[in-house]
């Protein structure tokens, strides 16, 4: 029990609050008549308890709901799960008045029938006066150690049984933890699968697709002892074992391509997540790597970039993406709810969730766990991000904002220093040699839309005047006559006739030029081609209103040139690509400026041209100032200027020269309500919910993971708060600490479930007290420890360790009659593997299996998505998609399953038929269903019907006859020659019917369709 | 052989014990208990009322001031400006002025129920139907919503009603699809095909969609025409050869009882090939019951045809039917932000006529006898206007109606506040609707469990009341 004194008194909070209210004094005080009060209750209390409540809630009930008994004082006051029942004196505060006036709807007592308001009445009395209660006191029957349960225990490593094989082998640490168990049953294994069996088991356990005829051949007549393991080997290192084992854990964390919910709408970005797994398996990153890399790359592994992509993991489950606007305090919790979930079923086999509105029923896991959990998740955002895939790239750019925040900032001791003297000397020295040739943009038409009167001067600038309003944008047409244009160039000039003489209209000479955009009218195209602008420099910024401020697309900043009035200014646009002009082309420029206030351009002009780094022309007027002075005559602040700019310039251009991040649909400590993740937050704060109700917030949850495990803290202790990634990396630590017992029984579960069709604990995940039995946990464990200590988180070893094991590579078939019978008594499910088990092909396995048979796979690996349907708009901001209009002969429609885009919400029917999973919630294992509509979609789906027809091509093009061509369809589906009775029967059904219709049976029978 | 389905897959279950069945049927059969029972008329833990269900459901949310639920109080109180300041979760606007009804309400039949002029056929009907007067939502948002009255729980991912009654009782007939849902012909409702998923079930429970009024009601019943060598003779002798070459394989291990069950499962494809056109036929239906149903007329063409193949499908045994009335998106269903008295008359009048005729040719027919016809929308509207005369979403109040087998006819439950807005007494959930639906077909509703991620999962997660109010 020392233990428990240990452990925060919160999970015992009926122990709590007893210990309260027997140290309470009042609560004897009040009870002045004590035999009064006695007889109260045993007069009118006792009755109504026993013949409203004591069927459920009694020792005699044997079963108690909620854990709470109301036979015995201790019963009311310990309280079930929820707490205790009453608060003496307190009926409003007490749960047993809360739950017969059914105020909540969770709680209402008893169910059957609300008692009487003069029922009611008389328990609201009891509770007032104190509850008195004179039963005897009983015991509370104490709860069992919280930790005893096998899946919590210490891992600890056990004795390997010495068990020889029939024939004196030593066995494998597997094979002897199954064979003790089979000799305690008096169970013998069935003998080892042929090779041709064998060979296509692994095929498609480890690449979800057959092998080929001459594989098979080349396998079975392998002389070498060693053909097992160089078969898995090679198996291991081919990409497509990446590709078959991503799918797995893709269901497992249900990851899909699109939202779900309301407004299923696409995920663009969301692939790269896919890739990174099918990445990571490939590689065989090691699992508590693996770990760290999906809960918090960004903070692990800052460096390396490419990463950032894992972060997709915790953003793979749905989202309602009209959360901000309807309901965002609740969709924020079901948001964390979902991330809890999957984290904890993913990587610990945890059910965590199952703590939301109550302490876990079964396993030790309590509400303000859960809390905590959902805290550890408060400071994200799901949406785009970008990254570098490239980690040079990243440090690059990198460097190169540094030395641009450094020139904003004006910092002279990273601009002066020795490094970047040579940068600016040769922009320096480049002054006066680069020059751009601005062509004069002659208007052709101007317009204000606020009624402002433009007037062109004969210099071709434009002037405004007349009525003032307070915001106006102007529309400006002209002919350019360029074969490319680079950059544009905006001149506001002041003039006599402006206030202070301009150049803005403002009273103080000032403007404020909110937006700058230009539209190119190609004479033969019927829609103007928007240009897109990479920079612009002006030759003066007012404070805080910088020349980019023009290109943000926000209506809120504007270019300024307060103070420097009355005189002209220059600003230079330069495009994010120079674009080609047909001849007679026409652009239009838009001068928005909507600051308000009249604050709009007085007089200007406009140009363009066709050199390049036409910003690079503009020196801003301190700068230019500063030149003109021999070098040793300059000011520190002019050296500095001139550095500032200079820099500025040369980082701007390196900048732009690196390629474009990536994106990937993830979680970064950013939110947005659009896509791309932009806007700073600090983690909100988390509260515990009473009965997971948004209503009834309780106390403030911190960061922090499952409390009971002794080794590993359940609170995590941060450096800093608001460090949003430092929360991730601790439940990633806590994860992938060696202490941890879950997570390391959980992963070697899982691979083990998906060699055997069944895992040695049958939830994969969920190890908790509701999760199935362990068949062998001895083997779990010790597979848990070795993979841990000797693999060292090694999947492929794992894999290799179970694939090469007697067990594994069984016969999957009956023994002879009597025999089965016998071992069919005793263990019926097979649960201590004396054969294997023969399991069906998934929907990805099935339909790789067709492309790769027809001849047609493709096998470009990774990159967005393949949409495998036609995509029209629909009513909201879901589309309609029709799989029944997808062309199978259309580029990348032979391309592996892994690749397709799954739509969340509108899931591929003919995928669907063979239970490929609803991804609305996580799928660690996939349902087998056989009924008459998935026959029906084997049968007449366009995919099979099409690929049969294709494969019938194939066949026809390398066989001569008939006969042949079937004989070949069949070597090719079963991996093995026709028996000749077989033969005969496909032979007569071709002869009649034609090849296709042939290859369309074989991809409809057991054989081809179950892994035997 | 026309054993009830769940019998078969009990053999078949059977065969090599656990782990084929196991498998097969994803652990089910085992939670889902004991098979149906033929002394509890089909049900699973008591007698069953009810063998099959017709659900209707109005895309939207229907408002119920505007059509059920009759509240004068609007009319004293109309244009004043007292419902919440700040604009609640879930509403998309905040709330204007108290709006009354612009449809006059009259009582109707032998229970005296008020209706509104724009139900004036289901309003000749209403002593059939019990009237769930206090219906309300969790969420004030139409996706959540909708998952919610479909599957009981805010978001994908759980079963739906019709895919839990599959999975309890199973079918009725191997010919035809367990659990059909008929979309409206303008496109799917919110959430796409999510509220009629099977979940986290077996993807045989999940709501096959039959496409009314197209050349290919039932995707993949028969092959594509392009494919000339799929010919009718071509497939019956296909399925054929598969069993024989099943059986040579199965040579190997008589025992796996999937082998055979997949075999068994292209006999029962082909004779839903053969059942199948019959029952999606229509024009084997006389002139007059398409004119009773209003195929007829464009108003109510789309919705009286899947009205009456509702009908022909339960006929048939069909175990469950889910019509939709409307589509997702702004227009052209129950979700009346923009006016009331523009947009709310034209949609109920597209069912009105279909949902009277249906109940007269149920009823006529006797299948009242073992059909429950139930009227379902996803949450109510506000009494307060949105925009000028529009109504904004609330899950405060809402009415659903129940008739046929096992229910008390022409009475009601529950009540709302005197503006329709919030429950006032006998408030009723899904769970608790879940929960009569499922007793009516002979299911207690808290033994009906799917282990998923460490909880029994139910249809009404951790609530829900029978409500006996309603019931015969």
């Amino acid at each position: 029990m020392v233990r428990l004194a240990t452990r925060p008194l919160a999970v015992w909070p009926g122990l709590a609050l007893l210990l309260a209210a027997v140290l309470d004094p009042s609560a004897v005080a009040l009870a002045q008549d004590p035999s009064a009060g006695d007889r109260f209750f045993t007069e009118q209390i006792e009755p109504l308890l026993r013949s409203k409540c004591f069927s459920c809630h009694s020792h005699q009930a044997g079963e108690t709901a909620g854990s709470l008994t109301l036979d015995s004082q201790s019963g009311w006051s310990v309280g079930g799960e929820r707490g205790p029942a009453i608060v003496v004196h307190k009926p409003e505060e007490s749960l047993l008045i809360e739950a017969v006036r059914y105020t909540h709807d969770d709680l209402q007592m008893p169910p059957e029938e609300k008692l009487s308001e003069q029922e009611i009445k008389l328990l609201v009395r009891w509770v007032t006066e104190g509850a008195p209660d004179p039963r005897p006191a009983v015991q509370p029957e104490p709860r069992g150690d919280p930790i005893d349960w096998w899946s919590l225990q210490p891992l600890q490593r056990p004795e390997v049984p010495g068990i020889q094989s029939a024939s004196g082998e030593t066995l494998s640490p597997i094979d002897a933890f199954i064979e003790q168990k089979l000799g305690e049953a008096g169970l013998s294994p069935v003998p080892r699968a042929d090779r041709r069996k064998l060979i296509r088991r692994l095929f498609f356990d480890l690449h979800g697709l057959p092998p080929t005829p001459d594989e098979v051949a080349a396998f079975v007549n392998d002389p070498d002892p060693a053909a097992d393991a160089n078969l898995v080997d090679r198996l291991l290192q081919s990409p497509r074992y990446g590709e078959r084992w991503a799918r797995h854990w893709l269901d497992t964390v249900h990851f899909a391509d699109s939202h779900g919910c309301e407004h299923d709408v696409l995920r663009p970005n969301a692939w790269r997540y896919r890739d990174y797994v099918i990445d990571s398996f490939n590689r065989d990153t090691p699992w508590p790597r693996f770990i760290r890399e999906q809960l918090a790359a960004d903070h692990f592994y800052p460096e390396e970039t490419q990463l950032i992509a894992a972060l997709g993991f915790i953003a793979a489950g749905p989202l309602e993406l009209s959360r901000a606007g309807t309901a965002p305090v609740t969709f924020d919790y079901l948001d964390r709810d979902d991330m809890v979930t999957q984290t904890m079923a993913a990587f610990a086999s945890t059910t965590a969730n199952c703590a939301r509105c109550h302490d876990h029923k079964f396993d030790p896991i309590t509400q303000q766990d859960y809390y905590s959990l959902q805290a550890v998740f408060a400071g994200i955002g799901k949406g785009d991000v970008d990254f570098d895939a490239d980690p040079m790239v990243a440090r690059q750019r990198q460097r190169w904002s540094d030395l641009l925040a450094s020139a904003s900032r004006n910092d002279s001791a990273v601009l002066l220093a020795p490094e970047h003297a040579a940068m600016v000397q040769a922009w320096e020295s480049k002054q006066g040699s680069q020059s751009a040739i601005w062509q004069t943009l002659v208007p052709s038409t101007f317009l204000s839309t606020n009624h402002s009167t433009l007037t062109r001067l004969d210099d071709h600038s434009i002037l405004a005047s007349g009525t003032r309003p307070d915001q106006d944008t102007y529309t400006f047409t002209a002919a350019v006559d360029l074969a490319k244009l680079s950059a544009l160039r905006l001149d506001v000039l002041s003039d006599e006739r402006l206030p202070m003489q301009g150049p803005g209209r403002q009273d103080n000479g000032n403007l404020h030029l909110t937006e700058f955009e230009a539209l190119v009218f190609d004479p033969q195209a019927d829609e103007p081609t928007p240009v897109k602008f990479r920079q612009a420099v002006a030759d003066w910024d007012q404070e805080g209103w910088t020349i980019s401020h023009a290109l943000d697309g926000d209506v809120k900043t504007a270019w300024g040139i307060h103070p420097k009035v009355g005189q002209s200014h220059h600003a230079v646009f330069e495009l994010e690509h120079p674009l080609e002009l047909k001849a007679s082309s026409r652009i239009v420029v838009v001068l928005k400026q909507l600051h308000g206030g009249g604050h709009l351009i007085g007089r200007f002009k406009l140009y363009a041209t066709d050199g390049d780094h036409a910003t690079a022309t503009v020196v801003p007027e301190s700068v230019a100032a500063a030149l003109k002075l021999p070098q040793d005559q300059r000011s520190p602040e002019q050296r500095t200027a001139i550095a500032a700019h200079a820099v500025a310039m040369h980082a701007q251009q390196q900048l732009d020269a690196l390629p474009m991040p990536a994106t990937v649909y993830a979680a970064s400590d950013r939110y947005s309500h659009a896509n791309k993740l932009d806007q700073p937050q600090t983690p909100k704060v988390v509260h515990v919910l009473k009965r997971g109700n948004i209503d009834r917030p309780g106390e403030v949850a911190l960061p922090g993971a499952m409390s009971v495990i002794p080794t590993i803290p359940g609170r995590f202790e941060l450096q800093d708060v608001n460090d949003e990634s430092e929360r991730r990396a601790a439940l990633a630590d806590w994860l992938a600490s060696r202490d941890n017992p879950l997570s390391w029984r959980s992963v070697v579960n899982r691979v083990w479930a998906y060699h055997f069709g069944r895992g040695l604990c049958e939830t994969p995940n969920d190890l908790g007290r509701m999760g199935g039995e362990v068949s062998h946990p001895e083997l779990l464990d010790h597979l848990a420890v070795w993979f841990r200590d000797d693999a060292k988180g090694s999947i492929k070893q794992l894999h290799r360790a179970i694939l090469l094991s007697q067990a594994y590579q069984r016969d999957s078939s009956s023994l002879p009659h009597d025999q089965f019978t016998e071992h069919r008594s005793r263990d019926p499910q097979n649960r201590l593997l004396w054969r294997a088990n023969r399991r069906p092909l998934d929907a990805e396995s099935y339909r790789d299996t067709v492309l790769q048979l027809s001849g047609r796979i493709d096998w470009t690996m990774g990159g967005p998505g393949i949409q495998q349907f036609t995509l029209t708009k629909g009513p909201q901001a879901t589309p309609e998609l029709d799989y029944d209009a997808f062309d199978w002969d259309a580029p990348q429609a032979a391309r592996r399953s892994i690749y397709r885009v799954v739509w969340r919400g509108i899931a591929d029917p003919f995928m669907e038929s063979l239970d490929f999973p609803d991804l609305g919630l996580l799928a660690p294992k996939r349902n087998m269903s056989i009924s008459a509509l998935q026959a029906l979609a084997m049968f007449n789906n366009d995919f099979v019907l099409h690929h049969s027809q294709v494969l019938a091509e194939r066949l026809q093009s390398e066989q001569e006859s008939l006969d042949q061509q079937v004989a070949a369809a069949c070597k090719l589906i079963y991996q093995r020659e026709p028996e000749a009775d077989e033969l005969a029967m496909l032979q007569q059904y071709a002869t009649k019917h034609g090849l296709a219709a042939t290859c369309r049976i074989l991809f409809n029978s057991n054989e081809f369709v179950f892994i035997d | 052989m026309q054993q009830p389905r769940r019998q078969f897959l009990w053999n078949i279950g059977g065969g090599l014990g656990g782990l084929a069945a196991a498998q097969m049927l994803a652990g089910e059969s085992m939670s889902a208990g004991a098979d149906t029972r033929a002394d509890f008329g089909g049900g699973l833990h008591h007698p069953a009322k009810v063998r099959r269900v017709i659900q209707l459901f109005m895309t939207g949310g229907a408002s119920p001031m505007d059509t059920f639920d009759y509240k004068p109080e609007l009319e004293r109180l109309h244009g004043q400006k007292l419902g919440p300041a700040e604009k609640p979760e879930g509403f998309t606007a905040p709330p204007g002025a108290i709006m009354k009804s612009p449809f006059a309400f009259k009582q109707h039949g032998e229970s005296g129920r008020w209706v509104s002029s724009v139900f004036p056929h289901q309003a000749q009907e209403v002593d059939e139907m019990a009237f769930l007067m206090a219906m309300v939502s969790k969420t004030n948002v139409h996706g959540p919503a909708t998952y919610m009255m479909n599957s009981g729980f805010l978001l994908p991912g759980f079963p739906s009603l019709g895919a839990w009654i599959s999975y309890g009782l199973g079918n009725l007939t191997e010919e035809l699809p367990t659990f059909v849902v008929l979309p409206d012909a303008k496109g799917l409702p919110y959430n796409q095909k999510g509220p009629f998923s099977s979940g986290f079930l077996s993807a045989v429970h999940q709501g096959t969609v039959i496409r009314a009024g197209s050349d290919r009601p039932v995707r993949d019943l028969f092959a594509n025409d392009r494919y000339g060598f799929a010919t009718s003779q071509a497939d019956r002798d296909g399925f054929e050869l598969l069993g024989k070459l099943g059986a040579n394989h199965a040579g190997n291990d008589p025992n796996d009882s999937r082998l055979d069950a997949r075999i068994r499962s292209y006999e029962l494809a082909a004779r839903m090939q053969l059942s199948a056109p019959e029952a999606f036929d229509l024009s084997r239906e006389t002139a007059a019951t398409h004119q009773a149903y209003g195929v007829d007329n464009p108003v109510t063409q789309d919705f009286a045809r899947r009205c009456m193949m509702a009908r022909r499908l339960v006929e048939r045994g069909t175990r469950f039917v889910q019509v939709w009335s409307g589509p997702q998106g702004a227009t052209g269903n129950w979700d009346n932000h923009g006016s009331i008295p523009n947009e709310l008359p034209p949609i109920a009048a597209s069912v009105d006529q279909p949902i009277a005729a249906l109940i007269r040719d149920l009823r006529s027919r006797g299948l009242f006898e073992d059909t429950l016809l139930i009227w379902t929308t996803e949450f109510g509207r506000t009494p307060f206007a949105q925009g000028g005369d529009g109504r904004d979403h609330n899950g405060g109040s809402f009415v659903t109606w129940l008739a046929g087998a096992g229910i008390k006819a022409g009475t009601s439950y529950g009540q709302s506040d005197d503006w329709g807005y919030q429950a006032a007494e006998g408030k009723s959930y899904c769970y608790d609707f879940h929960a009569t639906v499922l007793h009516l077909l002979g299911i207690d509703h808290k033994r009906l469990t799917f282990r998923q991620n460490g909880i029994d999962r139910r249809l009404t997660d951790v609530h829900g009341h029978v409500i006996h109010e309603v019931l015969a």
